[in-house]
């Protein structure tokens, strides 16, 4: 594959030269050029002077307002004379500027502010003109501004451009040619979701002559599923998503099908107001749909703590805190962290706008510390430990649970099917087959159930001194009678029928003399452990080992916030289960042969057992409580043979599989499988939900943020007071939906200009005022206001639609464009904030890693889903405690998933996401610093996932077809990583290093060895080690390219 | 982000150019001479280095770097540095209620408050006559040096926020710890090592979580984030080459990316681009210096007794005195060492002895050595926790406190011999006597001693400009040499 029509541009650059020229004229002509100075604008020229030098005491906020004077309001500004308009020298703001006094200079000197002479000179004219004031520009209500006029309308794709260019023909300044189209395309690929093009899709594309070749590309990326994951990662950053409660121990939480309703929510191009409305109130609607429920996971992503010794008021403090500064960060583009203390003091908002923002969330059921304590009791969670989840939580039923599931079982079909065709594809195969089954049909003579119970076991305390008395009864049922012993210890012996065991049953059963239960204590529970050991003579034993263990019946056992399924190690059993027969089946690792009359004797721990029994089988199967002879094992067993259906084989065949030893490595591979599908837990999974409550937290107004300060005043949920108000009927106490309605509200002038602000950054690199946390006072003014205004006016009118968005942007013309640094433009608009190129943008810390996953070809494309362990240095949790944590890096393909899906520890984030600038998720962020550090080379150059991508990548390398020289697998490298053709220079530099990567490879043959086992995949065995060494090398290069993990 | 344009990697990025003009990328083949010149290995600090932002600094500066030894759990004042007789006297008796009415209790709310008396003895030492108490032997050798605060006192009660509190003067995630301050400010003395080094160890028991945010670099660039040396495998992340690449292949690797990014650079003219050749150079040098840094066989074998060093490299905290010592030679700017053992709720009396055993002799040891090597008068070593412990019993042990707490420092413009603070008689409150330290004031006060004004080491971020301090902070003057 050669890419040779790369550089073609996406329009005929014919018409781009001509257009330039064109535009030059135009220039000439325009009135921009007669020497007028440009028009002052308050909120783009003066409000920022103002801001950043006077508004601290001469702005909103009362308590620190000197001289009662303020500037931000004209009338008060006007009225002390501070500014008399049309007459900058009789205002005193400008007298104060130019005074030589200490006493009367403002700014004062002891703030270290200065007001520059050019700045000054604005003020001056700015007063001379009138002094006119505009409402702060993104608190005024979003009109759609008309578009510009353009000298040079051919430019233009649309009303982006238009504004575009309108700036940058006012500052004399041509925009750049298109980006070429490999560039292009890898561009809109890694923008819209994450992942590079195939070279293939460059190929079609470059060839692709339809005028509409662009637009088909875009709609194939938007129709993509890994669009959602891409827009997933900015938004995960803003609500703080991540597993694990952030504060002291660090617990795990189960949140992850908050994640999957995020990516499937931009999938399906859910409007903006409705995801909002989800989030913040899904549980108010009516009648509210599951994944609605699972939206509101948002409400639970604050830090939570179960630490000892935490006070729950100031826990719910932090936590309300913390609401209010994601909402109003995310929403509202508005910073109001400092008006938990105190009011704004560049902006209108009031310390109680803080605090009544809060009281929206009061009905949010939560815990200040998710755990009861002596000193800090919380009845509901009485008996919680360190492994407890952080409730309330819903079970949901999960997408990619589910197919996980169907595919494992599957799996586990395709390989009982493959085994057995091997196995009876020779004469001691059939045979053995043919024995075992007349070996059922017989033992099913006596035992139709499958489970053989020895109706006369001997049975005794192995802790002698037991109180209590033991009676067999006529059914091999055991009683047990008299004072309950403090850690019982039964020992049951029983005597076995000659053939395979392959399970053991533990039945638990109600009796009269226990009241119908099968324990013998009114409330409470027990915990069972049992152990087993098959005696064949006097003085030899073999212990049995179980792998899985399953029960009718229990109660949870968490471990590090998650449920354990398996029953092995403890079978909890609450007295509220016990009035009903229950069991639990042990299936053994691996099926044992056994003679007649061999005792099994089966250790039991457990307090207070009424009654119970202990059977054996020779039937084991996937799942433990099926085993022994169901009716669609006896069907398939009766069957004529050569009658069977496919699933009738299958069910014999398993049962085969699973209770002998057939093929042990078969057993192996069907034990890790039925491990996996267990795990799947049929697609149900535990999240984080809101449930309201009607006990509601009342919020007052804490005194400079003081949690133990009562003093101040209880507060209704409210809006900010100087926005538009909701408009709700009635007078009823407004709700959270009513909240979430409201920020989404035609009339809210902050929500969409915040939102397309946000989105414009993921696409250029700036936002158009590029402070997107912060559109106040303190922020920066737009470069584009009038183009941020259409864009928040067309989300709006559009039904919130991101998509259309995002098609507008990618479309314009000042998109395509290529990004390529233009020297001259250097002290014109050194920041390009005018836009006349592309900005260059590394990718995000998850791209990063995807990028060379996909290049190497080992990325796992699945949608959704738990959080995955990619490898990680070891004992990097060892600071964590409560309870001490392991990391197991995931075992399977389940390592190659995307970084969106990387499990995201708030104390201890992977090193590899954290040294690549991503948040830990402890707190709102909506703007990603992108930094170059030495850490990031360290990771590319020798973090395991990296080296074995690039192990992987040199293998696809030496794999593909048709290439005969190291010059052309060189190029297919660059090609590969970078979609465009190699440069000469490139090519044999690369084929240069490569050849002494080969003789010190070929020399060092061990060192090779080493090097291609870096991860868990296996190298290749038929590529020479040398030579795989070294093209090994040669990936880690390309895979550690500015460029690779750039986009241009 | 508040650094679109970051004019220091700018800058340095056209320096870079120049340079790699010289070096001749491209040509191939060429090693990258100053890289591997071995001198660039030795002991004496990279005379290149990050310049700081901070230029000039606002004061001379007394201290060149900062040695913080924290005591992660939060040590009893009352069996350190803060000698209480009427506490014993009380012992076991109710405490006042007229202290602790409406006051912040951990483990202790809603239980009845009864005192505990110090179960330890306290002697003066050295001619200056600190009061110590005996679970410090070798700190009480060294009493002349330090200069004991008496009179700390937080705003957090518990461990988390209160190291965050600690470390960035906000319970807000996000911030900038100290270490990423001074950083930033004063750059670093080292381009081989990070500029900001932290590493944690913890005791037998007493052991808290400590969360990589405290020595995080908030909103400053990543680049000036503390940096982890682990006690076990690499001494960093991903500091060691991968299995199969031995420092040779790691070297000509580097120059390969390097070459290439240099051709990429000369065709789209991107600073960003020299930067990231530039951190390749960096992260070969860590690679080399860190083994360097972590091989102790030049030690002498008196140096390793004199800190208490049973095996060297073992990852205690002996070790990492010595290892801070070493940072400290090779021009790091701040290096802290977390001790987590000191969260005595319960078995005080067993478990601060070993906690105090642990760190006694090498904290002693360091600034012993220090001194010796002349570098304690421009080092700054602070040792103590994120705050106290209650005057109150708790069982067999002792709350956390936040109205009082006892830390030393030494060195780096600080008078030696000095007790600076006053508690009442039960070592309850900080009095208000014009003396007590918070720590927003010990911020102030290690960035006064380090030639900056906290009100001027400034960044704009989200509209308005944070510092270390916040809106408060002020320069203890009378610790101040």
């Amino acid at each position: 594959m050669i890419l040779t029509r790369c550089f073609t541009p996406a329009r005929p650059s014919l018409t781009w030269r001509h257009t330039r020229i064109l535009m030059g004229l135009l220039a000439l002509a325009s009135p921009a050029l007669a020497g007028e100075s440009p028009a002052i604008h308050f909120n783009r020229d003066i409000r920022p002077i103002l801001a950043e030098n006077c508004f601290r005491c001469h702005g909103p906020e009362l308590k620190n307002r000197k001289a009662k004077l303020r500037l931000d309001v004209r009338e008060v500004a006007v009225e002390k004379a501070a500014i008399v308009p049309g007459q900058p020298e009789a205002s005193e703001l400008i007298q104060r500027l130019d005074s030589p006094d200490p006493e009367e200079h403002m700014p004062p000197p002891a703030s270290h502010k200065t007001v520059t002479p050019a700045q000054k000179d604005l003020l001056r004219r700015w007063i001379a003109a009138g002094a006119v004031y505009e409402p702060h520009w993104s608190y005024a209500p979003v009109q759609r501004p008309t578009l510009p006029p353009v000298a040079n309308p051919k430019w233009t794709q649309g009303a982006i451009d238009a504004f575009i260019l309108a700036r940058l023909e006012e500052a004399k300044i041509t925009p750049s040619a298109p980006a070429d189209r490999c560039t292009l395309l890898r561009r809109l690929a890694l923008d819209l979701t994450g992942l590079p093009p195939t070279p293939a899709e460059v190929e079609q594309f470059v060839k692709d002559r339809s005028p509409k070749a662009y637009a088909k590309q875009v709609e194939r990326l938007l129709a993509s599923p890994h669009y959602g994951e891409r827009m997933a990662v900015p938004w995960l950053d803003a609500v703080r998503f991540a597993d694990t409660v952030g504060y002291h121990g660090d617990q795990n939480q189960n949140v992850f099908p908050y994640r999957d309703y995020v990516i499937a929510s931009f999938n399906r191009n859910q409007p903006f107001d409705q995801f909002t409305i989800e989030q913040i109130a899904g549980d108010l609607l009516p009648n509210p749909t599951e994944e609605q429920k699972i939206a509101t996971g948002f409400n639970r992503l604050n830090m939570m703590t179960r630490e000892g010794g935490a006070q729950p008021k100031e826990y719910l403090a932090k936590y309300a805190a913390d609401r209010v500064r994601t909402v109003s960060t995310t929403w509202l583009g508005s910073t109001m962290a400092c008006a938990e203390c105190h009011d704004h003091k560049y902006d209108p908002f009031t310390q109680r706008d803080f605090y009544s923002l809060a009281a929206f969330f009061g009905d949010v059921k939560q815990w200040g510390v998710y755990q009861d304590y002596g000193y800090t009791p919380n009845p509901e969670l009485a008996g919680w430990s360190n492994d407890h989840p952080f409730p309330p939580e819903l079970f949901v039923t999960n997408q990619y649970l589910l197919r996980r599931e169907a595919q494992l079982n599957a799996e586990v079909g395709q390989l009982v099917e493959a085994e057995m065709a091997a196995a009876t594809a020779t004469a001691p195969g059939r045979e053995s087959f043919q024995s075992w089954q007349s070996e059922i049909r017989n033992f099913l003579k006596t035992s139709p159930d499958g489970w053989h119970v020895d109706l006369q076991p001997t049975v005794k305390f192995a802790n002698s001194n037991s109180p209590a008395t033991l009676t067999v009864q006529p059914d091999g049922r055991i009683l047990c009678a008299g004072k309950i012993g403090k850690a019982d210890k039964f020992q049951v012996s029983v005597a076995l029928e000659a053939g395979w065991i392959s399970a053991v049953r533990l039945e638990l059963l109600p009796h009269p003399d226990h009241n119908h239960s099968s324990l013998r204590r009114e409330t409470g529970g027990t915990e069972i452990r049992l152990g087993a050991e098959v005696k064949p003579a006097p003085g030899r034993t073999t212990k049995l080992q179980f792998y899985h263990a399953e029960a009718t019946s229990k109660r949870p056992i968490y471990e590090n916030g998650y449920e354990l399924l398996d029953v092995r190690r403890t079978w909890k059993l609450g007295t509220e289960s016990a009035t009903n027969r229950q069991s639990a089946v042990y299936l053994l690792d691996p099926p044992l042969a056994v003679a007649a009359g061999d005792i099994l004797e089966v250790n039991i721990e457990a307090d207070a057992l009424g009654c119970f029994r202990v059977a054996t089988s020779p039937l084991a199967t996937s799942s433990a409580l099926g085993s022994g002879a169901t009716p669609e094992f006896i069907q398939a067993l009766e069957c004529v043979p050569g009658r069977r259906t496919r699933n009738q084989k299958q069910t014999l065949a398993s049962a085969w599989l699973h209770s002998t030893t057939q093929s042990l490595s078969t057993f192996a591979q069907l034990k890790a499988l039925n491990h996996e599908i267990l795990e799947c837990r049929h697609g149900i999974t535990p999240t984080l939900v809101t449930v309201a409550t009607t006990n509601r937290q009342l919020t007052r107004v804490l005194p400079r943020g003081n949690w133990q300060d009562e003093s101040g005043a209880i507060v209704a949920p409210a809006v900010p007071h100087f926005l538009p108000q909701p408009q709700v009927a009635g007078s009823n106490q407004l709700s959270r939906l009513d909240l979430a309605r409201w920020l989404v509200s035609r009339e809210n002038p902050l929500t969409a200009r915040a939102f397309v602000n946000r989105l414009w950054k993921q696409f250029f690199g700036n936002g158009l005022s590029n402070q997107p946390e912060e559109l106040g006072a303190q922020g920066e003014p737009p470069t584009h206001p009038e183009l941020l205004d259409w864009l928040a006016a067309e989300f709006m009118d559009s039904g919130w639609d991101i998509k259309h968005i995002v098609r507008l942007i990618v479309a314009s013309a000042a998109y395509q464009q290529d990004a390529t640094i233009r020297p001259e433009l250097r002290d014109l608009d050194p920041n390009n904030r005018l836009l006349a190129r592309q900005n260059p943008r590394r990718l995000e810390a998850e791209f990063v890693r995807d990028n060379a996953l996909w290049i190497a070809g080992l990325l796992d494309p699945e949608i959704g889903g738990p959080s995955a362990f990619p490898y990680q240095p070891a004992d990097y949790y060892a600071n964590i405690q409560f309870p001490n944590r392991d990391y197991l890096a995931s075992p399977d393909a389940r390592q190659y998933r995307r970084g969106v899906y990387s499990h995201w520890q708030r104390t201890f984030l992977h090193p590899m996401l954290a040294n690549f600038d991503a948040p830990a998720r402890e707190e709102c962020s909506v703007d990603r610093p992108v930094s170059i550090t030495p850490q990031q080379a360290l990771t590319l150059l020798n973090d395991p996932s990296f080296v074995e991508a690039a192990r992987a990548f040199a293998e696809k390398l030496l794999r593909a077809p048709k290439v005969k020289s190291d010059a052309a697998r060189v190029n297919l490298a660059m090609e590969t990583a970078l979609l465009r053709p190699a440069r000469k220079a490139e090519t044999a530099s690369l084929v240069q290093f490569l050849d002494g990567q080969r003789k010190y490879y070929a020399a060092n043959e061990a060192e090779a060895q080493k090097l291609l086992h870096v991860g868990r995949s296996a190298p290749a065995t038929v590529l020479p080690p040398a030579e795989y060494a070294a093209w090994t090398s040669l990936a880690r290069v390309v895979l550690n390219l500015h460029e690779t993990i750039t986009r241009y | 982000m508040s650094f679109p344009f970051d004019e220091q990697s700018f800058q340095q990025s056209i320096n870079r150019r120049s340079f790699l003009t010289r070096s001749a990328y491209g040509l191939g083949g060429l090693a990258l001479t100053s890289l591997f010149n071995p001198k660039r290995l030795a002991a004496a600090p990279d005379p290149r280095g990050i310049p700081g932002a901070i230029q000039p600094l606002h004061f001379p500066p007394k201290a060149k770097r900062v040695i913080h030894l924290c005591m992660a759990g939060g040590p009893s004042h009352l069996e350190s540095f803060d000698w209480k007789p009427k506490l014993k006297e009380l012992d076991n008796q109710p405490f006042p209620a007229s202290m602790t009415n409406g006051q912040q209790l951990a483990q202790l709310q809603n239980t009845p408050l009864k005192a505990r008396g110090p179960f330890v003895t306290f002697a003066k030492y050295g001619q200056s006559g600190q009061e110590i108490s005996n679970l410090f032997p070798h700190i009480a050798g060294i009493a002349d040096d330090l200069c004991i605060v008496r009179s700390m006192h937080t705003e957090q009660i518990n461990h988390d926020p209160a190291h965050a509190f600690m470390n960035s003067g906000s319970i807000i995630k996000g911030r900038p710890s100290m270490g990423s301050w001074l950083f930033y400010g004063l750059g670093a003395e080292t381009e081989n090592l990070p500029g900001f080094v932290v590493f944690t160890t913890q005791g037998k028991a007493g052991q808290q979580p400590v969360s990589s945010r405290q020595w995080s670099a908030g909103y400053l660039p990543g680049k000036y984030q503390g940096i982890q040396f682990q006690s076990k495998g690499d001494a960093v992340h991903y500091v060691g080459n991968p299995e199969g690449v031995c420092q040779s292949t790691q070297r000509q690797v580097i120059e390969e990316i390097n070459r290439l990014n240099g051709l990429l650079a000369d065709e789209k003219l991107d600073p960003e681009i020299q930067t990231r050749i530039a951190q390749y150079e960096m992260a070969f040098r860590m690679q080399t210096s860190v083994p360097e840094l972590s091989d102790f066989s030049s030690e002498p074998k008196s140096t390793l007794e004199h800190y208490g060093i049973k095996r060297p490299g073992d990852g205690s905290f002996a070790s990492n005195c010595l290892m801070a010592r070493r940072l400290a030679e090779r021009g790091v700017r701040f290096i802290q060492l977390y001790h987590r053992a000191w969260d005595h709720h319960g078995d005080i009396e067993k478990n601060m002895p070993e906690a105090a055993r642990d760190v006694d002799q090498a904290s002693a040891a360091l600034v012993q050595d220090l001194k010796q090597r002349g570098m304690l008068d421009d080092t700054l070593v602070i040792w103590g926790g994120e705050f106290g412990r209650t005057p109150m019993g708790q069982g067999s042990g002792r709350d956390h406190h936040i109205k009082a707490f006892s830390i030393w420092m030494a060195g780096g413009g600080v008078k030696p011999g000095t007790t600076w603070g006053n508690t009442d008689e039960l070592g309850y409150s900080y009095l208000e006597d014009g003396q007590d330290v918070d720590v927003h004031d010990l911020h102030a006060t290690m960035l006064k001693l380090c030639g900056i004004d906290h009100k001027q080491l400034t960044v704009r971020y989200q509209g308005r400009d944070f510092r270390l301090t916040d809106v408060h902070g002020r320069v203890i003057e009378g610790i101040c040499a």
